[in-house]
């Protein structure tokens, strides 16, 4: 097809919208890098930048934006200002309250500050596990080798997300949707390859709104997996599943 | 007050020493891209998918995927706006896709952000009277041209699904579509030559 007859369909191919042959034709074009086509679809990516303007004016939280720098590595020094701020705070109410009130030297007082002490420095070590944890999470989110798989797309429920897998970094699964577990029990994430048998990546419980972030660190072979399953088993965990996977996302080897 | 003022200068003058800083991986260029284009990116997503949180996460996502590509943007002419717009309407359409089980891959809209063709966009585009003309055009627009529109844009339905989803035979949607361009295309002054 010439340029002449392509031109109708420019934004439409901007939109990722073009039907074939249009669409096949017009990249064509582009590749051969036309100087007819290149620019009428660069007018009409323009077009359609506009377009998006148009939408009503929304903010997002404003945790976003540490989010997205805490995933190019940037986060990590506010995370430690942030703990050392949390443990300084504490410090500083302790000393506050033991001047204040000088006459608090019996041991059951002492034992009160001791324990909100403790707890302070206990909330500042979770705080630090969640970033690790998060740093895990995001650097595998942010491998440009890193390889995604979907499952429950299709149903809205029961559960529903996504699977990374960084070849060097390990496996990161989201999901949503997820039942709270029977007591006693907990979810396993299994690496199953394409031959062999499935192989424990670790165990993890869901938040009450039934999302959860599982991270299971280290190398992962994408091009011998054939997908990431969840079942529930037992808090001990199991070295085979014993029930059948809530979650099997299988994995393809083209890149995300 | 002056903020708005302060923001559209900024975006005016241009994105070449920001798209210079974050291919040196410098997390501040990231930040200044973020506070620069942010808020229409969640705008953006958060139209097309419609719930927040989803939102935010498909928002990171598309700041993490420019991050990871913005080395093949041309620094002097590349312009980091339209094409981080490009990639959040794409992501979103994506997710939007898959989650719906629509047989429509990711490839559609993968091939029409490569960083070659934002190069020579007009400069300070966000900034310029045409998203004023946009909007007007579209306003001009009758109900159906602008639902077709909006099925095409917000919810990556192709023509077909478009006409599935409206009830209407395939040609009228498609009449409906190509007037609606042309009333874009006029409004923005680019020569329509069919």
């Amino acid at each position: 097809m010439n340029c002449h007859e392509l031109q109708d369909h420019y934004e439409l191919y901007a939109l990722g919208l073009a039907e074939e042959p249009e669409r096949s034709e017009i990249r064509a074009h582009l590749n051969r890098k036309c100087e007819v086509c290149m620019p009428g679809v660069k007018r009409a990516l323009e077009a359609a930048v506009l377009v998006g303007t148009t939408v009503p004016d929304a903010a997002p939280s404003r945790k976003l934006r540490g989010r997205i720098l805490a995933s190019v590595g940037a986060e990590p020094r506010r995370a430690v200002w942030s703990t050392l701020w949390a443990a300084a705070t504490a410090l500083l109410i302790l000393l506050a309250v033991l001047f204040a009130r000088r006459d608090w030297a019996d041991r059951r007082d002492m034992a009160q500050f001791t324990r909100a002490f403790n707890d302070a420095a206990e909330d500042a070590r979770v705080q630090r596990a969640e970033v690790a944890r998060l740093t895990e999470a995001f650097t595998i989110l942010n491998g440009p080798d890193t390889k995604e798989a979907v499952f429950g797309g299709a149903r809205p429920r029961p559960a529903r997300g996504k699977v990374f897998l960084n070849p060097s970094q390990g496996v990161l699964l989201i999901a949503s949707n997820l039942p709270q577990t029977p007591a006693g029990k907990l979810y396993e994430m299994w690496v199953i390859p394409k031959a062999g048998k499935p192989v424990a990546a670790g165990m993890f419980q869901s938040n009450t709104d039934g999302s959860a972030m599982h991270v299971r660190p280290g190398t992962v072979d994408i091009q011998a997996t054939g997908a990431i399953a969840v079942t529930v088993e037992d808090q001990a965990g199991a070295d085979q599943p014993t029930t059948t996977p809530l979650i099997m996302a299988p994995v393809e080897a083209s890149p995300r | 007050m002056l903020l708005p003022l302060f923001l559209a200068l900024r975006a005016i003058s241009g994105d070449g020493d920001l798209i210079e800083r974050l291919q040196k991986r410098d997390p501040q260029a990231l930040a200044e891209l973020y506070d620069r284009y942010g808020r229409q990116v969640f705008s953006i997503i958060f139209r097309v998918v419609r719930d927040s949180a989803i939102a935010e996460d498909l928002v990171q996502e598309t700041f993490l995927r420019v991050w990871n590509r913005v080395q093949g943007l041309d620094a002097e002419r590349g312009s980091v706006g339209a094409w981080l717009l490009t990639v959040a309407r794409n992501r979103a359409i994506d997710y939007l896709r898959s989650t719906a089980g629509r047989e429509r891959n990711s490839l559609d809209v993968e091939e029409t952000t490569h960083p070659a063709l934002f190069c020579d966009m007009e400069q300070g585009l966000l900034a310029s009277d045409k998203t004023r003309r946009v909007k007007a055009a579209m306003e001009k627009l009758t109900a159906n041209q602008r639902t077709a529109m909006q099925l095409a844009y917000f919810e990556g339905l192709s023509q077909t699904e478009m006409a599935e989803r409206m009830g209407q035979p395939l040609g009228t949607v498609k009449t409906w579509v190509r007037t609606a361009l042309k009333s874009l295309r006029d409004e923005l002054g680019v020569a329509v030559t069919s």
